[in-house]
């Protein structure tokens, strides 16, 4: 199938101008101003087929919401090329944005000194809904967001939660075919954070939508997307699904073992030898070993550990995502630094 | 076994429809779309307005107000003028009278440009402009007005009419229809020069500083231009046109025949500059950068 989304080379430059200090460095700004372009998306590529739901993630300043930001036309890209369903973003924005819905979580779309039926019925009017469909949008957003009791309030009254659900509702009100979606869940609370995540799901399930999520909470990336993309400093640098991400990076898994009688460290890896298993340096009852699951089989330390000496409980975890991106951010930190090595020896000859 | 909504059937059959992103409509289709977009923006307006109730009360006092002392200065303005090179007392009158008429149709629909750069650029919204398939220019026109602007058009129509009466001129039907004209066109030349001054915010970071004193400028347009000297007179033409934003379309009704002719290119004016500056616009909504996060 041609996918919807079609990401080539893209690139945004800014040009940045640097002030100098004092009076005079004013003037001298405004004579000769110090500029720099800072590269903030560097040759980014993907595709994203019909119906995925991406999560598209990277520190702050890494490039993100300008990549959104170029693929929902609000910037013109330096270099590279962008369509979706067909169209070029930022060239044909305004018939582009009738098949888009977007939501900037730091940012509502509604207008703040209305009730927010009113936002909704002026946004019917501009993106053209049918009274029908506008009838069975409120009817399934109201079913899967709860939205009913808040129609009538003034946006500036509700709490962030019910502003993020009404904005949410908004975006979808014209039946987008992506939904672009800039941290969602920032600054919610557990429960509103766990509503935000169903209702997408469900939506994602019952209209069919692609959505591209931005987000700072990997707990959003587990729970709703199959597929990640990590950016930093504007470059690419992890494209598939989470499950491959996990492999990439070794894939650690954490078995904690509370035994009956203490024991040292060194007791245990002697029982587990021969397999890479590291132990932490620890004495006691709670021992703690790490080991790569592709290379180790969980099944194998557990019954070694169990065979030699009674254990009173085990515990095996995954490996945080957090702590998975953070070894990716890692490795694009060390490659960016060999680069800059071989372009310094370069220089140098 | 898997429930089919209603909704479900709906989005497999149009999903090959939906799939090609496109918009088959006439131009004549979208300019009607356009302008109730418009319509629904004003009422929104009105409605947020009342929303404040107290506030709304207190502006509407305000511009009445305003109004009132407006007429007592120019009644004792003019009670010191009798002629003006030539010009007699009503006719100059008549010009001031004209020139509020498209100032007031101009600040009915510019409050936006004159805080554009901090509250859509700085501020962040004009992202949310860029995301609606409306033009940007018009949403940013059309998302706040200044009700004071109605009061002004009808203080220009009561002086006009008033010197009108001392003149003992007869206007008819034709005057009317100029007057729908060059109002209008008189109007859109302020809104080119204040546009074009606000466009400059999307390459220049800094606060706009040029709006305030060229719109002190703009009372030089209120007399008749003959007055001025000759590099007064041609700056005012061609290099900050506002001498067409009164004096050249208000001659036509008392400027006699040496006038009558340049007034009627009030509206081509009006269209040059600010189709101008949309142009710049244009450029500038290309060249935006938004804010960080």
């Amino acid at each position: 199938m041609e996918p919807l989304i079609h990401v080539r080379d893209l690139c945004k430059d800014y040009r940045l101008t640097d002030r100098r200090e004092g009076v005079r460095g004013g003037l001298l700004d405004l004579l000769s101003p110090r500029r720099r372009d800072l590269r903030a998306v560097d040759r980014v590529s993907f595709d994203i087929q019909p119906g995925e739901m991406v999560g598209y993630i990277g520190a702050n300043g890494a490039g993100k919401s300008t990549t959104i930001k170029m693929l929902t036309g609000i910037l013109t890209p330096s270099s590279g090329e962008v369509t979706v369903g067909g169209m070029v973003p930022w060239r044909q924005r305004q018939q582009y944005t009738r098949h888009i819905g977007v939501v900037f979580g730091q940012r509502t779309q509604l207008w703040w000194d209305l009730a927010v039926v009113e936002s909704f019925r002026l946004l019917k009017k501009i993106y053209e809904v049918d009274d029908a469909t506008y009838d069975r949008q409120m009817k399934l957003l109201d079913d899967l967001l709860d939205i009913g009791k808040l129609l009538g309030q003034p946006v500036r009254k509700l709490s962030l939660g019910q502003r993020m659900r009404c904005d949410l509702a908004a975006a979808l009100l014209h039946r987008p075919r992506v939904l672009f979606l800039d941290e969602p869940t920032i600054g919610l609370d557990v429960v509103a954070k766990e509503n935000i995540r169903g209702f997408l799901r469900g939506v994602q399930e019952r209209e069919g939508v692609t959505v591209i999520l931005t987000t700072h909470d990997l707990g959003d990336i587990e729970q709703l997307c199959r597929r990640v993309i990590i950016i930093d400093q504007g470059r690419v640098h992890f494209d598939g699904e989470l499950s491959e991400l996990r492999r990439r990076v070794g894939q650690t898994v954490r078995l904690s073992v509370d035994l009956r009688d203490p024991a040292a460290s060194a007791d245990l890896a002697a029982v587990t030898v021969g397999l890479p298993v590291n132990w932490d340096d620890e004495t006691g009852l709670r021992h703690v070993a790490r080991f790569n699951r592709a290379e180790v089989r969980a099944a194998d330390v557990i019954r070694l550990v169990v065979n030699d000496r009674p254990v009173q409980d085990l515990h095996l975890a995954e490996q945080p995502i957090e702590e998975v991106v953070r070894e990716i951010y890692r490795q694009a930190a060390a490659n960016n630094t060999d680069s800059a090595d071989d372009t310094g020896t370069g220089a140098a000859k | 076994m898997e429930e089919v909504t209603p909704l479900q059937d709906v989005m497999r059959q149009d999903d090959a429809t939906r799939f090609a992103f496109r918009d088959d409509r006439t131009r004549a289709a979208r300019l009607a779309w356009q302008a109730r977009i418009f319509g629904a923006y004003f009422v929104q307006f009105l409605k947020m307005r009342l929303a404040y109730r107290v506030d709304f009360i207190i502006d509407t006092l305000a511009v009445l107000f305003s109004l009132v002392i407006q007429l007592a200065v120019l009644s004792v303005m003019f009670s010191k003028v009798r002629a003006l090179d030539g010009w007699t007392y009503p006719q100059v009158l008549f010009i001031y009278g004209f020139s509020l008429v498209p100032l007031g149709l101009f600040n009915l629909i510019s409050v936006n440009l004159y805080g554009f750069a901090d509250e859509y650029l700085i501020g962040g919204r004009f992202d949310r402009v860029l995301l609606r398939p409306v033009g940007s220019l018009a949403q940013v026109i059309f998302e706040s007005f200044n009700v004071s602007g109605l009061s002004e058009i009808a203080l220009g129509l009561a002086i006009m009419a008033s010197a009108g009466l001392k003149l003992g001129a007869h206007f008819g039907v034709t005057d009317a229809l100029a007057l729908l004209f060059l109002a209008p066109g008189a109007a859109l030349v302020y809104l080119g020069v204040f546009l074009g001054i606000t466009t400059v915010s999307f390459w220049v970071e800094d606060k706009m500083g040029l709006a305030p004193p060229v719109y002190n400028l703009i009372r030089f347009s209120r007399y008749p231009i003959t007055i001025y000297s000759l590099p007064v007179r041609l700056f005012l033409t061609f290099a900050l046109p506002f001498a067409w934003v009164a004096f050249y379309p208000a001659a036509w009704f008392v400027g006699g025949e040496r006038f009558s002719k340049v007034a009627l290119l009030t509206p081509l004016v009006g269209v040059l500059v600010f189709g101008g500056a949309a142009l710049l616009w244009r450029r500038g909504v290309k060249n935006y950068v938004s804010t960080g996060s």
